[in-house]
């Protein structure tokens, strides 16, 4: 088994034919935590639904050394990307990421609603499925789509800005979560950040985008500070 | 009293029609709910007038190329849903694919709305053979149901209902967040059509049945008032549902007790049930603000 996730070979991502990001080649290992950074438009988000599949690969390659459709990856997109016009429960929410694996026809049943209970306890959050989406806070708001992500029993998880616009004691709980995620239940982590100092002491590697570049930095997790 | 029990009565003379006006009042609510969260509301405007547009055109070319078609005959109706179901699907298709892309949404509804109504009135007044009825179908006639007609209608609703249900978490799920869909392979295009074909069968099969006015009114006034107070996805849809049935057999008691056009007598009810929801829904929040 390849102690790689996932590779880009050359890769060059954008929007409309037009590169963003080019001539990236890296590569993420099984169980690591990398961290996205770089100034406001240089293209995190870019590279991260490029990988992703969100948007095309216009030239070069992306290998997954994993099996997308028996552990799909776990999302967790920008805030702002939902729609608040949806009436959802917490635990509405919570239960799209059993549908990863589920065909068309086939209910969640009782295992998928387990599956999305025992998310929601996983995040902190227990008591709040009933609770109606857009009334939780913003920091239960991203925890409960974390929640959501790891119902997919991922193997690597995707976030995108996961505390911004949350309050500090909300961050603090996000990224203690993310980190917890990481090393106790050996996910691979990739996420988008600005505030890199709250989680420093987890990263293993960084990848610093800027000017069309994406550079991959290796951290000495235990000297870090 | 004496009337609804009358209309309740298994002899009811309108039975069918009535029977009929409750199915659209029950089905058109779950295809809006999509309408609402999708923030498609104008598709609803535009397409029972592009629906019209569609059975006036079915119309005028097979009278052009086979000849005058037989009034109040079941080979009416189906020519009608042919033409209806057409040029609706095709009309949510092109609409909602500039719907997703943001520019000039409103004026290319409006001018979609716009070009509908021109047509159809222009395509009746081409065809020589019975416009009257034409007209009346177009309006929604109600009361030319009849018992195959209705049974047809009742299977086709049925199989959407269930296309519905069935299909729920993948079209919640490519139209809450579409992202995650792809990152589930889930094909969101593929999802996008089944609801359109769905959307198009509902509309095409209201429009003939209680008209452009009722059936947009269906659409889109039961999920709006649900929405202020349903909390959960399956609350909203199926309360959406119940309420559309109840206004519609509540528009056809009005509109048989006090002879009133159904389709107007249908949406004013629907339209005074949002009205009491608002008023009760603001209140609770003026109310839950002082408590606060």
């Amino acid at each position: 088994m390849s102690p790689n996730l996932i590779e880009l070979h050359n890769a060059s991502f954008g929007y409309d034919t037009q590169p963003v990001l080019q001539h990236v080649s890296l590569s993420v290992e099984r169980g690591e935590f990398t961290v996205l950074v770089g100034p406001n438009g240089a293209g995190k988000t870019t590279l991260l639904r490029g990988v992703l599949g969100l948007i095309p690969v216009l030239s070069g390659r992306v290998v997954y050394h994993f099996d997308r459709k028996a552990s799909p990856p776990g999302y967790v997109p920008q805030r702002d990307s939902l729609d608040s016009i949806f009436p959802l429960s917490a635990m509405e929410v919570v239960l799209m990421g059993t549908y990863a694996k589920l065909p068309p026809l086939w209910p969640v049943g009782r295992a998928g609603r387990q599956r999305a209970a025992q998310c929601l306890e996983q995040v902190g959050l227990a008591t709040m499925g009933k609770r109606p989406f857009w009334t939780l806070s913003g920091g239960q708001r991203q925890r409960v789509l974390i929640a959501r992500a790891l119902a997919a029993e991922p193997e690597v998880l995707f976030l995108d800005e996961p505390t911004a616009g949350v309050d500090h004691e909300a961050e603090t709980a996000i990224a203690a979560l993310i980190t917890e995620l990481n090393r106790t239940h050996g996910l691979t982590v990739m996420l988008v950040t600005h505030h890199l100092d709250r989680i420093r002491s987890s990263v293993h590697s960084t990848i610093l985008v800027d000017d069309g570049v994406a550079t991959r930095r290796r951290l000495d997790v235990q000297s870090a500070p | 009293m004496d009337t609804l029990l009358q209309i309740l009565s298994p002899d009811f003379l309108l039975r069918d029609a009535l029977v009929a006006s409750v199915l659209v009042g029950l089905v058109c609510p779950l295809v809006g709910v999509y309408f609402v969260l999708r923030r498609m509301v104008f598709l609803g405007v535009a397409l029972p007038q592009v629906s019209s547009a569609g059975i006036a055109f079915a119309f005028l070319v097979f009278n052009v190329v086979v000849g005058p078609h037989e009034p109040f005959q079941l080979s009416e109706r189906v020519l009608a849903l042919i033409g209806s179901f057409t040029f609706t699907l095709a009309a949510t298709i092109i609409l909602a694919y500039f719907e997703q892309r943001r520019a000039m949404v409103e004026a290319r509804i409006g001018t979609a709305y716009a070009i509908a109504a021109a047509a159809t009135i222009l395509l009746l007044a081409k065809d020589p053979h019975g416009e009257a009825q034409l007209v009346h179908l177009l309006r929604g006639d109600i009361l030319a149901t009849t018992g195959t007609s209705l049974v047809w209608m009742a299977a086709i609703f049925a199989a959407v209902v269930f296309a519905l249900f069935a299909f729920r978490k993948e079209l919640l799920l490519v139209s809450f967040d579409r992202d995650l869909a792809v990152v589930f392979g889930k094909r969101p295009g593929l999802w996008d059509l089944v609801l359109y074909l769905l959307t198009g069968v509902v509309i095409s099969l209201g429009v003939m049945t209680a008209g452009p006015i009722a059936t947009f009114g269906f659409l889109i006034v039961p999920p709006v008032t649900m929405h202020l107070i349903a909390g959960r996805m399956l609350t909203f849809s199926l309360g959406a549902a119940a309420l559309g049935a109840l206004t519609a057999f509540g528009g056809f008691y009005c509109a048989y007790r006090f002879d009133l056009p159904l389709g107007p007598a249908e949406v004013a009810l629907a339209s005074i049930a949002l009205a009491v929801v608002a008023g009760g829904s603001g209140l609770r929040r003026a109310i839950g603000r002082r408590g606060t």
